[in-house]
């Protein structure tokens, strides 16, 4: 241990820390086993024999991979650019990237409702280009990336901030180009800022559910995804399934937060 | 070679004006400065990571002003190393290697000559983080030299090690310079880092190249109040010439409550300076006090320095001494504080005004 000796004082105070992560950790704990408990069997099978749950399972995964892919397309890039560039317009450019963020998450789903059906560019990318998006599987993407990609380049951001721009300098001394010494020095080092922008984007992108029913609605076995089938179960009065459904939701979130935390702890270890 | 001609830069308010310099090939350059004024800056524009507003820089007389850093063949040691921290030290000396795509066999060998060179074969396979100064500085020299380059320039190399790994370090950049025949600039705010590396030196303030020549130089003849006070002269005066004895080629000054005779013709105000050790200290006796230059002072404080003791002295004009250890006991200053102090004309320098 390399902590140093404490009195009672810090004792007390560390006490008091911990008392918050308790209480938290408690309350949402119990918030889940309340679900545990409330749920039968019955509902379980419902949930895990369903073809449409089966389904919703499987667009809840792959819709909010793709959207988180794409965010991160956007977020290396934009990141390094607000982190490094001074260009006209940056000021704009910053805060336009963090209002997705402080939107409510409903408005993302009507302003991208509006754009594509009342707009003319909306249209012709709907119409001429044939890229249909409203009530369409990739509606759901789109509308994950909208929600989601603002953690992704906000974190990146911050990522790149925090390597020092002496690393840079040197690599460019040593012969690499702007891209050089951003590929072999400025993304390595950014890495596990980027790695925990991703789980954020994920966790948001993979839970969204209000821009979701007014974008692309919820048609069962086609835009259907586990957000919006808790909301369908429990609107026809099926709240044991509801439930189970969002513990489906909760478990693979789990799952899918503990393996990034892990491959991020690797990499951390790595570097 | 390096050569700048009137290199101008501005960054927010401070600006570095029109600095001309010359490094001969081969040699070792320690810009002086203290900080804040530009060492580190002009470093920088030198290496091509900053775009100087105007001016021209030549490397061994190849105009390099609108190269990138890639393309002027210059070596960098940034102050605090920056050490690649997700490469291992093997890693970091290949970097610049890896990136110019040479052999592995080629890298394998140049890594392993820098790392004989600088005597840190036994730290190639760890990780930077767990180094100490000393090693990463030696790291961050190999990273630089393993390209061969004409030009190595060092930015404040050795100020965030300790006092012997200094020394150390220092000798060894002497040595590693003269092997390879490298052009060297440090950059430094450390005199004593200077005197143990320096061909030659520049002195920096407020964006101004204010004076470069031999360490001596600088020391003896400085060009202006600055120049002097940084080369840790203290006894910088200022006062009004009263005669001039053409015959003996000497002024007599008035300063204060003393007249000083000083070397060659001077009028109206004239600045002067006279380096701590060339301040002599004589027990005083009745009826002296009246030669030229002899000035009567009272020691009121005194420090050893080690290598030096550090002697105040109050009188008509206040002075500091610089006497050796045997010459301060013979004085036995802390019995007898009464002295004269004897300033010889031909020791004193009258500045540029």
């Amino acid at each position: 241990m390399d902590s140093p000796l404490r009195g009672w004082r810090d004792r007390i105070f560390e006490g008091a820390v911990f008392f918050f992560v308790c209480v938290f950790v408690v309350f949402i704990s119990m918030l889940i086993i309340a679900d545990v408990f409330y749920i039968d069997k019955k509902a379980v099978v419902t949930v895990l024999t369903s073809r449409f749950i089966g389904h919703a399972l499987w667009m809840s995964i792959w819709t909010s991979l793709v959207a988180i892919f794409i965010s991160l397309l956007f977020a290396v890039p934009m990141g390094y650019a607000l982190s490094r560039l001074r260009f006209p317009g940056r000021f704009l450019a910053d805060v336009i990237v963090d209002l997705p963020i402080v939107f409510p998450p409903l408005v993302v789903g009507l302003t991208l409702l509006v754009f594509f059906s009342q707009t003319a560019i909306g249209r012709w990318i709907q119409e001429d280009l044939g890229l249909e998006f409203v009530f369409q599987p990739k509606g759901i993407v789109l509308c994950q990336f909208v929600a989601a990609a603002s953690f992704a380049i906000r974190s990146a951001k911050t990522a790149f901030d925090e390597v020092g721009r002496r690393y840079e300098n040197v690599a460019l001394t040593l012969g690499c180009t702007r891209w050089g010494s951003f590929w072999r020095i400025c993304l390595p080092l950014a890495r596990n800022g980027i790695i925990a922008g991703g789980i954020l984007t994920w966790a948001r992108a993979f839970g969204l559910f209000g821009p979701l029913m007014i974008f692309v609605g919820s048609f069962r076995g086609r835009t259907e995804v586990l957000s919006t089938t808790i909301f369908l179960e429990q609107s026809v009065g099926n709240l044991e399934v509801a439930l189970a459904v969002a513990l489906l939701l909760i478990f693979v979130a789990l799952a899918a937060l503990t393996v990034i935390r892990i491959i991020g702890r690797s990499a951390v270890v790595k570097l | 070679m390096i050569r700048t001609e009137r290199v101008s830069f501005h960054i927010g308010t401070f600006r570095l004006q029109d600095v001309c310099l010359e490094v001969t090939a081969g040699r070792y350059f320690v810009l002086l400065g203290p900080p804040g004024s530009g060492k580190s800056i002009f470093l920088e524009c030198l290496c091509g990571l900053k775009k100087i507003d105007s001016g021209k820089i030549f490397i061994d007389g190849r105009d390099v002003t609108l190269l990138e850093p890639r393309a002027r063949g210059i070596g960098y040691v940034p102050q605090d190393y920056a050490l690649f921290p997700h490469l291992t030290v093997e890693q970091n000396i290949a970097f610049g290697l890896r990136v110019h795509k040479y052999s592995r066999g080629e890298t394998a060998r140049r890594v392993g000559e820098a790392a004989d060179l600088l005597g840190i074969r036994q730290l190639l396979s760890r990780k930077v983080n767990g180094l100490s100064g000393g090693e990463a500085q030696r790291v961050a020299l190999g990273r630089a030299l393993v390209l061969q380059p004409k030009v190595l320039l060092l930015d404040e190399p050795v100020c965030a090690l300790d006092e012997i790994t200094r020394q150390e370090v220092c000798s060894q950049l002497s040595c590693i310079q003269r092997h390879l025949g490298l052009t060297v600039i440090h950059v430094s705010h450390n005199l004593e880092e200077a005197f143990s590396v320096a061909d030659q030196a520049g002195i920096l303030h407020q964006g101004v190249l204010q004076q470069v020549g031999t360490l001596e130089q600088l020391l003896r003849r400085p060009c202006s109040e600055f120049v002097a006070r940084f080369m840790r002269c203290e006894n910088v005066f200022c006062g009004q010439v009263t005669s001039v004895d053409i015959q003996q080629g000497r002024t007599k000054v008035k300063v204060d409550g003393a007249e000083i005779s000083v070397a060659g013709e001077h009028s109206g105000r004239i600045k002067f300076m006279i380096r701590p050790e060339d301040v002599l200290i004589h027990p005083y006796s009745e009826g002296r006090g009246r030669g030229q230059n002899e000035i009567c002072v009272k020691a009121v404080r005194w420090r050893n320095y080690g290598s030096y003791v550090k002697v105040e002295l109050e009188g008509p004009i206040d002075l500091v001494s610089h006497l050796t250890e045997d010459v301060f006991a013979e004085l036995r200053i802390e019995h007898r504080p009464d002295f004269l102090a004897v300033l010889r004309p031909d020791s004193i320098h009258v500045l540029p005004v």
